[in-house]
């Protein structure tokens, strides 16, 4: 029960973030540049919770957002889900205790998502490469998530361990084996 | 390995069903899911039109303790005047300054009778930093469809993509993957405008013809060509040329005519 309750409660999480990026994120933008909270949160799935539901959310979810406002449906879904799957081996083989690996892992999952979903763009529609520009909006994403993880890293910590302690009560501490 | 082999090559298959069901999702046109999306907007967007709504309230462009559903009605008829007054104050500065083309943009002005327009509100817009589409309040049963044009007073701002009962999904014009076959005022010659990451609200003018005279502050304009976006449309402005060693490959950058980051209303040409 407290699982099911615990997925509900990740799902409203998403509502949030959708809402945050939607609205406030429009407004409260780096020279129009917004930072990728779902990219973290997926992340946070995959490293606290494990590969199995990271992965199931990061399609679900990934998928929900081209549906609401991509040109194209699945990319999200399948960079989302290749986060969530990934948070688990990461997890064995960094401590998420440390705040700079947190920073690193969020720094690494972002050029990995966007980097992604751009390279599909230019495939799809056949757009032109355009290098310096794309760098210039991913480095200003990266330290915008990086500031927001900062800010966050208390509540994702503790909530963190919560779902860990839920969700993966025989894998305590095996990396250390 | 304290793994089950089993597991692991069940957790593949899984994995591989999976990949190929979002291959084939990503190759599906939006177009044709619009019953998925249907479903899925019914969440989000009757919230995220009650957040928009708020916002509007807030920045003090409507009365929130008055008859809302009298001033909404009002305000509709406004903006369609409103738009209407543009178009025709448009067209009329087009007819005067081009004397060369004054047949054709009377016949312009009489297609652009022949057009019925939606007045819409922009209710979402793209949460990533790499697409510029835009979602609007109009949808299946106020008669939109994909592929209509989608403009502001001041000119073009894109075309409908996909559909749902009450709401629609814009391509602008500055998405990097939007291409609009164009023409500039003066000259006539044919160019293509592309969305650029650079700049917001500026475009990429290229395809320019080797014998083409492209000045600073020419006109740029839908061409018709393209079968999405009618003729004479304004697009913008072109504010620097840049030319490059082989003639061919010069471009220019030209100055969106609507301001995308104020852009909150619009109108939708019914095409039949």
């Amino acid at each position: 029960m407290k699982k099911f309750l615990s997925i509900i409660g990740l799902i409203i999480t998403f509502f949030i973030i959708y809402f945050l990026q939607a609205n406030f994120f429009t407004w409260f933008n780096i020279s129009g540049i917004m930072p990728n909270l779902f990219v973290m949160f997926i992340l946070f799935i995959g490293l606290f919770i494990g590969k199995k539901i990271g992965f199931a959310l990061g399609i679900i979810l990934g998928i929900y957002l081209d549906l609401l406002t991509g040109k194209s449906v699945g990319i999200s879904g399948l960079m989302l889900g290749v986060i969530g799957l990934a948070g688990e081996y990461l997890d064995k083989n960094f401590p998420k205790d440390s705040r700079v690996t947190m920073i690193l892992m969020t720094i690494g999952a972002t050029v990995f998502y966007e980097l992604g979903e751009y390279i599909f763009q230019v495939l799809k529609w056949n757009i032109q490469v355009e290098i310096f520009p794309f760098i210039k909006i991913l480095l200003v994403e990266i330290i915008y998530n990086i500031v927001l993880l900062i800010i966050l890293y208390p509540l994702i910590q503790k909530t963190g361990n919560y779902l860990e302690k839920l969700f993966k009560k025989k894998a305590v501490l095996t990396k250390y084996f | 390995m304290y793994r089950n082999k089993k597991t692991g090559i069940i957790g593949i298959i899984i994995t591989i069903i999976i990949l190929i069901l979002v291959v084939i999702l990503s190759n599906i046109d939006v177009e044709k899911m619009s019953y998925i999306e249907n479903a899925f907007n019914a969440f989000v967007m009757p919230i995220q039109n009650g957040l928009t709504y708020l916002k509007n309230k807030i920045e003090g462009n409507n009365s929130f303790f008055t008859d809302i559903s009298k001033l909404q009605e009002e305000n509709e008829e406004l903006k369609k005047k409103n738009s209407e007054l543009e178009q025709s104050l448009r067209e009329l500065e087009i007819i005067k300054s081009e004397n060369e083309t004054l047949k054709e943009y009377v016949n312009l002005k009489d297609k652009y009778q022949n057009y019925q327009t939606i007045p819409a509100y922009i209710i979402n817009k793209d949460i990533t930093n790499y697409n510029e589409t835009i979602v609007i309040n109009v949808g299946e049963k106020d008669g939109i469809h994909p592929n209509m044009t989608v403009i502001a007073d001041q000119g073009l701002v894109g075309h409908v993509i996909s559909t749902t009962q009450t709401t629609a999904k814009v391509q602008t014009i500055i998405d990097t993957a939007s291409s609009v076959s164009s023409s500039i005022t003066t000259s006539r010659e044919a160019i293509i405008v592309t969305g650029t990451l650079d700049k917001a609200s500026t475009l990429k003018a290229t395809y320019i013809p080797a014998d083409a005279t492209i000045l600073e502050n020419d006109k740029v304009e839908t061409s018709g060509i393209g079968g999405i976006y009618p003729k004479g449309i304004p697009i913008g402005t072109i504010t620097e040329i840049i030319d490059t060693k082989n003639i061919t490959d010069r471009y220019a950058y030209v100055k969106t005519a609507v301001d995308f980051k104020k852009l909150e209303t619009v109108l939708v040409i019914k095409n039949d």
